[in-house]
């Protein structure tokens, strides 16, 4: 008895050690290495206009990309690129889906890669290695391969939504334009046009409803796209206040009487069923797929990736057109209906512990340049951060055509918040999901919206660990 | 040491030099092999990540860098006033006790009906096909548990899933579109049923090779006696194979606690208002999405600690209910 007891006793106890154990294992701290000054010394030479971070020949430049829906070899396309101009460098070109468990233990071994993009489902959280990573500041003082000043070769905004606590820490290299997407062909074919206003909305969707379809739809992973038409809305209705405070944590940020009024009327369009039911059971990419494919839904609201997301699940003949976000009224909208909200992802930062600063910089330059910049926007049909690399017929996609006409259009009006990533920032962007889709489902009112979402920000800013943001974007 | 007669009347002394003269060569190898490096590999895998994850646990290390604060016991304190985590922690408890007790009692039925669940003259027997039974039940264990949720996440779908589909077309038209993982009455209940179906055919299996240990003669003598077949697996068998029901209801319930990988595939934001969250989700959550390694640290440490009470608590039911008679068994 006693021996079959401990034995089993064991069994338990291994199991719940091993439960123990999971996290622990994932890494432990080890002394820190060199420091970054020498690191980068050590792998440089000095600087010249053509090589202004002093890129030592022979050198290894070790890039880690996650590997989404851009695939990676973008970059080791730019590699090349880099390679005209330095025969003797070597580019690893590493493809990754989990950047945060991968890139764990190189972090807190004091070997991080040189160059990493902290995209996908897996990011990093920025305050976890905020504290080790350089600045682009000298890339951002750097010429392009074409002899223009960086900072007037790309879009404006790039470096405002990559500072961190006055440090410019991120540089986001894909443009993203969040905007509703239809097909142009369905809606000529039926008489339709797309939505200005909430109202507008609500009328198209019963023209839908006459045909046995609905207006939108979404999945459970992504009812956030849903939250950012919300804050778009609000923020051309009422001003980039609106949005400003709620990602600056302003307590009643969520309450103000704009996000309310829009937020009511997105009610209504969930309880007249203007949604495809059951989305927050659907895998948001099947939900999509109901959109681009069996056009069930008229219309979607996400970012510019799409067309490349669902290129293998939409139907023939869907003429795919960006449209910007909703207003309440067009007339008192603060800011114009054809403002969209535009900014860059795909965030390439800088280990300032990486053997190789030098080359991370010089990859990035190269990526920066135009055969580089040129290459993605065809290849993968969405734009760069880098400027003109978009012909008027956007190689033949509608898509990328009217979302780069959106930008063109927008132009100074455009506005940036969604960049900023403030919900995943201060770790709330989960809870905030979880919120969304209860609300899509029309099991929220708009108060239990409302409150939960001032609490996730209430809850965000008592967290002491996470330094608090000031973006101003 | 059974030939020892009397190892207590040797002094202290004697016993020392009587060791030292027996440390040959096989003496010492057996020690290094079957006890040395058990417990070297114990210590540095087990024991040291248990010691580490203790104080990792009170600290606040964001998980990327070397550097982290000791703060004691703060994330312990900061844990029960978290409304996530106490969900989470309730959605485990639930899990621990619906999926076992669901999963045995159907394994045992399936098991008792195809080892004696056939005709009641001449030999005690299963009925009839049982053994094909045995092996489609089985079916299920044998695919990997993402690969289970996956399909599941799929059978699921509310617009184009095989379970609305079916349901439509026998007639439930108010199943058109109905998420049943995505809303908070069906949510838990739908994800348990997956994680049931996928265990079901083994713990038949592992019940049926416990049955057939019983000796028939105890079939017989309760035939005799005038025993139906739910009396005869209620009175007869289950008390034979109780040992191996309380096994499988412990390794069940370890399951259930952590059920990640299901609840992942199935639900990973954690499901409608949280309610597929387990503590293993939120773990991962905190650790890998938040950044805060230390607080998931203490998770980590809670969720160890509940694992090891209900292993605990089960043999404290079982001995309550069986009594010591046990001790005599040889199994």
């Amino acid at each position: 008895m006693a021996q079959l007891v401990s034995r089993r006793y064991i069994a338990a106890a291994v199991a719940a050690l091993l439960a123990l154990g999971a996290v622990s294992s994932c890494a432990s701290p080890a002394p820190s290495g060199t420091d970054s000054a020498s690191a980068a010394a050590s792998s440089s030479v000095t600087a010249s206009a053509d090589n202004p971070f002093g890129l030592k020949d022979g050198s290894v430049i070790d890039a880690v990309v996650f590997d989404g829906g851009y695939k990676t070899d973008y970059v080791d396309f730019a590699g090349q690129v880099l390679q005209k101009k330095f025969p003797g460098v070597t580019v690893n070109v590493t493809a990754s889906t989990e950047i945060s468990a991968e890139m764990q233990p190189r972090f807190v071994g004091g070997n991080p890669p040189d160059l990493l993009d902290n995209q996908g489902a897996q990011t990093i959280p920025m305050t976890s290695i905020i504290s080790q990573l350089a600045t682009w500041d000298n890339l951002w003082a750097a010429n392009t391969y074409e002899g223009v000043p960086i900072k007037d070769a790309v879009l404006s905004g790039v470096k405002e939504t990559g500072t961190y606590d006055g440090r410019f820490l991120v540089m986001p290299y894909v443009m993203t334009v969040w905007a509703f997407y239809y097909s142009q062909s369905l809606f000529d074919a039926n008489g339709w046009t797309p939505p200005k206003t909430w109202d507008d909305a609500l009328t198209l969707c019963d023209q839908a409803k006459a045909k046995d379809l609905y207006l939108f739809t979404w999945g459970k992973e992504a009812a956030s796209y849903w939250k950012y038409l919300a804050m778009d809305s609000a923020n051309k209705q009422g001003g980039s206040d609106v949005t400003q405070n709620i990602i600056n944590l302003k307590p009643g940020a969520w309450s103000d009487p704009t996000m309310k009024a829009v937020l009511d009327k997105f009610k209504a369009v969930v309880d007249k069923g203007c949604f495809i039911p059951g989305g927050a059971g659907t895998q948001f990419t099947q939900a999509q797929a109901q959109w681009s494919n069996d056009q069930k839904a008229l219309m979607y609201f996400t970012g510019s990736w799409i067309e490349n997301e669902m290129a293998k699940a939409t139907a023939d003949n869907f003429k795919m057109t960006a449209w910007p976000a909703l207003v309440l009224d067009e007339a008192t909208a603060k800011v114009p209906f054809a403002a969209v909200d535009a900014g860059a992802s795909e965030n390439f930062v800088l280990p300032a512990q990486g053997a190789n600063v030098a080359g991370a910089q010089e990859l990035m330059r190269a990526m920066l340049s135009k055969e580089a910049a040129s290459n993605f926007a065809k290849s993968r049909l969405a734009p760069t951060i880098v400027k003109d690399t978009v012909p008027a017929d956007g190689f033949g996609s509608t898509a990328l055509a009217s979302t780069s006409a959106l930008l063109e259009t927008s132009g100074d009006n455009t506005f940036t918040w969604a960049a900023t990533n403030y919900d995943n920032y201060y770790g709330i962007a989960t809870d905030s999901l979880v919120l969304w889709n209860s609300f899509l489902s029309g099991e929220k009112s708009v108060d239990d919206l409302i409150k939960g979402e001032e609490d996730l920000n209430a809850k965000a800013a008592a967290n002491t660990d996470i330094p608090k943001m000031t973006w101003n974007v | 040491m059974a030939h020892h007669a009397a190892p207590g009347s040797l002094s202290f002394s004697r016993r020392v030099a009587r060791l030292r003269r027996r440390a040959t060569f096989d003496r010492v190898s057996f020690l290094a092999v079957f006890l040395v490096v058990p417990v070297a590999l114990f210590v540095i895998f087990e024991l040291s990540p248990m010691v580490q994850a203790l104080y990792y646990g009170m600290t606040n290390w964001r998980g990327f860098s070397a550097t982290m604060d000791f703060v004691g016991f703060r994330n312990y304190v900061q844990m029960f006033s978290d409304t996530k985590f106490l969900i989470s922690m309730r959605n485990s408890a639930l899990l621990v006790v619906v999926v076992p007790t669901i999963t045995l009692v159907l394994s045992f039925a399936i098991a008792a009906v195809v080892t004696t669940g056939g005709r009641s003259i001449g030999r005690v027997e299963g009925l009839k096909g049982g053994g094909i039974h045995r092996v489609v039940s089985f079916f299920p264990y044998t695919v990997p548990a993402i690969v289970v949720g996956l399909i599941w996440a799929q059978v699921y779908d509310p617009s184009r899933g095989l379970l609305n589909g079916v349901l439509k077309a026998i007639g439930f038209k108010q199943f058109q579109g109905f998420a049943w993982i995505g809303q908070v009455s069906t949510a838990m209940p739908s994800s348990m049923f997956v994680i049931v179906w996928s265990f079901v055919g083994f713990y038949t299996v592992l019940f049926v090779a416990a049955i057939k240990g019983i000796p028939a003669e105890t079939y017989e003598a309760a035939r005799i006696d005038g025993a139906g077949r739910f009396r005869t697996a209620i009175a007869i068998t289950l008390p034979q194979i109780a040992d191996t029901v309380r096994t499988a209801y412990i390794y069940l319930g370890l399951a259930a606690i952590d059920a990640f990988v299901y609840m992942q595939a199935l639900n990973p934001q954690g499901g409608p208002d949280f309610s597929t969250l387990t503590m293993s989700q939120n773990l991962y959550m905190e650790a890998f999405k938040g950044g805060n390694f230390g607080y998931a640290t203490a998770i980590g440490v809670v969720l160890a600690a509940v694992t090891m009470a209900y292993a605990g608590v089960i043999f404290v039911v079982f001995r309550l209910l069986r009594g010591k008679d046990d001790g005599m068994r040889a199994s």
